[in-house]
């Protein structure tokens, strides 16, 4: 397949400017069972997030007497890709999975509850890049909704290289043909961050511009994630003003 | 200095307070100042800022009156579950209220799997064992059991107990409230242990909304 | 894991079903309300999202080629596969399939296989070397009880929505589908038979008995499941209400 021109005219493959995010949506409480959830939309990504817990831990062998363990599993749907995906962990999965739980480790009070543990499952629907900063987003989010005590929700977002020039929130085009790629996630009131990979090529000046466009997106999506948690109560609490 | 006002909705992360303020549940001190830690409401109490959290679990402390289901059983009692990261150590002996001799009597004729007991938690010791009293002699027998998130509890029982007067007087059901969100009806009328079970999950889902009461009060009075 | 239930609900549970009641108030051969929404992931060729009550099945379909059968060289593949997500109960572990999604899909294969729903000679490209395999891969994202029907539901409609990829060996004017195949199961409570049960009253049923039909009444897949049993008698019974209860869904599709 041949290699498409990526930027022309100053406009990305769907249109889009560098510096714009891909329409996006959140949405808290989406499933019953869970004791916290939700959905997030970001381009063609389609992602729902289930917690569970604080519950027991088991094996007990695995509990830590002084704080709560969190579990995270970042898993793909087989129909969420091109090329139907085998069911199931793969290495690269493993490696999302642990980078998101420590993402999401450093808000959560974890103290508040020795022995147990909080379960997070991310499952990308469908996937089109950015799946594990989406994955981030929505997972602070269903931790709100269960009711877990955390000091910020932690908001995802990727930068990168395409072309020459740097580029907030990359597709799957991007990313596939891009010169860098860099996910990261942040507690945006403190702007502390608590992922950050990247893979590619960055000349220092463009590694902080790909920052100050990352942290803009964040801005724009921890909106949307507060919205969304305030969403789920304020259409009543509207009705009865 | 306040940033929020009373009854306000917030979201974790969000500044409360800053200054001569305390931070109570569902809030903590970052930097000398109060923020939320939770979804919730915010409830202010001369210098006290708290949230009161609309989700979460159970979390057993001292005093609880709570309604637990036995998942398993040891030499000189039982475990129930909750509805909290935590289980409850029930001891035969204490249900009873005499000496039991485990090796003549059978412990599941007293309880089984699965089966409601009320209780109060006496004791949380500092590697989180939860220990419970009962408040009955036996398993719960009759009635309704709904169970409802713990964090609405408190509006099951209302301020000064207004809410839970309502329930009882405009039915004539009985109910025993679960601090862990299981409460039983009892009544003799079943149209009127439904009536209360459903204005129970009406409660749940609009914990958050003013003049609840009065609503619950006009819809349980039409069924008189 | 099993689930967790009182003896205080389990009571009330079985003592509505000999008055011929139940928790929600619905009728003994009524299902909860249903909506089926197609097209739901862009990436999947067909794929369709069922809400039966709170329960949610999202069923996505792929068309990949593949190296026939020895035994049928002439025929296309059919793979189904049912993960019962985490996400969906607290009950459910991560991990490789256990017996109760395996169960599951081997169900709904048969339900997909036996009523001959998808004509798979047409799906063959070179005999012996090349056909198309369907892929059907049932996502279980919500948990409230009776998953399969909701699962048959979902892969069927899913399959009725597969748009044909975009290739040149795609010869055909569509998918080749015929029949349109339901599943009723129907769970015995207390000695009473009911349809569609909700998680606590599967919690608390004896056995289930799933009986898939075509649009003839003809029945093509039967399923048994828990540890109980069922006379002649209510088989029969069973069968009266699979295929009245089956009309209705059928219609839903």
């Amino acid at each position: 397949m041949e290699r498409p021109k990526l930027i022309v005219d100053g406009r990305r493959l769907d249109g889009r400017r560098p510096d714009e995010l891909r329409p996006f949506r959140i949405k808290a409480g989406v499933l019953k069972r869970a004791d916290g959830s939700a959905y997030m939309e970001l381009g063609k990504n389609k992602i729902l997030v289930a917690v569970y817990g604080p519950k027991e831990m088991h094996p007990r062998h695995l509990q830590q007497s002084d704080v709560a363990v969190l579990r995270c599993r970042y898993n793909m749907a087989p129909f969420s890709v091109e090329e139907r995906k085998r069911p199931g962990p793969d290495r690269r999965s493993m490696e999302i999975s642990k980078v998101i739980r420590e993402a999401l480790e450093p808000v959560l009070f974890l103290h508040l509850y020795p022995r147990a543990v909080i379960d997070v499952f991310i499952e990308v629907l469908q996937a089109d890049a950015g799946t594990r900063t989406a994955g981030i987003t929505a997972a602070s989010v269903a931790l709100a909704d269960a009711g877990i005590p955390m000091r910020d929700l932690v908001t995802g977002i990727s930068a990168g290289k395409v072309d020459g020039t740097v580029v907030l929130d990359l597709m799957k085009e991007e990313d596939q043909w891009g010169e860098a790629d860099m996910p990261i996630a942040v507690m945006p009131r403190k702007k502390l961050i608590t992922l950050l990979q990247m893979d590619g090529n960055f000349t220092p000046e463009e590694f902080r511009q790909a920052f100050d466009l990352a942290f803009k997106g964040v801005e724009l999506l921890y909106e949307a994630q507060k919205e969304a948690l305030r969403e789920k109560y304020l259409p009543s609490l509207e009705e009865e003003r | 200095m306040l940033f929020v006002s009373n009854r306000e909705l917030v979201v974790p992360g969000k500044l409360l307070a800053e200054g001569n303020y305390v931070a109570g549940e569902g809030a903590f001190v970052e930097d000398g100042k109060i923020f939320s830690s939770v979804v919730g409401l915010t409830e202010i109490r001369e210098r006290s800022v708290s949230v009161i959290s609309l989700q979460g679990r159970y979390i057993p402390r001292r005093g609880d009156k709570v309604i637990g289901i036995v998942v398993d059983t040891h030499p000189y009692g039982w475990i129930l579950d909750l509805n909290s990261p935590y289980t409850g150590n029930l001891l035969a002996s204490e249900l009873v209220g005499r000496r039991i001799d485990i090796f003549k009597e059978d412990l599941s004729k007293l309880l089984r799997m699965g089966d409601a007991v009320l209780a109060e938690v006496r004791e949380v010791d500092d590697r989180w064992r939860v220990f419970l009293s009962p408040l009955q002699r036996g398993r719960i027998k009759e009635g309704r059991l709904v169970e409802i998130s713990p964090a609405k509890v408190p509006r099951v029982i209302g301020r000064r107990g207004s809410m839970l007067r309502v329930l009882q007087e405009t039915t004539g059901c009985r109910l025993e409230v679960g601090i862990n969100g299981r409460i039983l009806v009892k009544g003799k009328d079943p149209d009127k242990v439904n009536a209360v079970v459903e204005a129970i999950l009406l409660i749940e889902k609009e914990a958050h909304l003013s003049g609840l009461t009065d609503r619950i009060k006009a819809k349980l009075e039409k069924l008189r | 894991m099993k689930e967790l239930i009182s003896t205080v609900k389990r009571d009330y549970i079985l003592d509505l079903a000999v008055r011929g009641k139940r928790i929600d108030d619905r009728a003994l051969d009524q299902y909860r309300e249903i909506t089926i929404e197609r097209g739901v992931i862009g990436t999947a060729q067909g794929s369709a999202l069922v809400k039966l009550g709170n329960t949610q099945v999202m069923v996505g379909v792929k068309l990949e080629k593949g190296e026939p059968f020895k035994d049928s060289p002439r025929s296309g593949i059919l793979v189904v596969n049912a993960e019962l997500l985490p996400l969906a109960s607290p009950t459910f572990e991560p991990g490789p399939p256990n017996e109760d999604a395996i169960e599951l899909a081997r169900v709904v294969d048969r339900v997909i296989r036996e009523s001959e729903m998808i004509d798979l000679e047409k799906l063959c490209l070179k005999e012996g070397e090349e056909v198309w395999a369907v892929f059907v891969d049932i996502y279980v994202l919500d948990h409230d009880g009776n998953l399969i029907d909701a699962s048959v539901l979902a892969s069927v409609a899913a399959l009725y929505d597969v748009k044909p990829p975009a290739v040149p060996d795609w010869t055909l004017p569509g998918f080749p589908l015929r029949a349109k195949p339901v599943a009723v199961t129907v769970v015995k409570l207390n000695g009473v038979l009911m349809v569609d049960a909700k998680l606590e009253e599967e919690n608390v049923a004896e056995a289930r008995l799933t009986i898939s039909t075509t649009e003839n009444g003809n029945i093509c897949a039967i399923q048994k499941g828990g540890s109980g049993f069922f006379s002649r008698d209510e088989v029969e019974r069973a069968y009266e209400l699979a295929l009245r209860c089956g009309e209705e869904l059928r219609k839903k599709l």
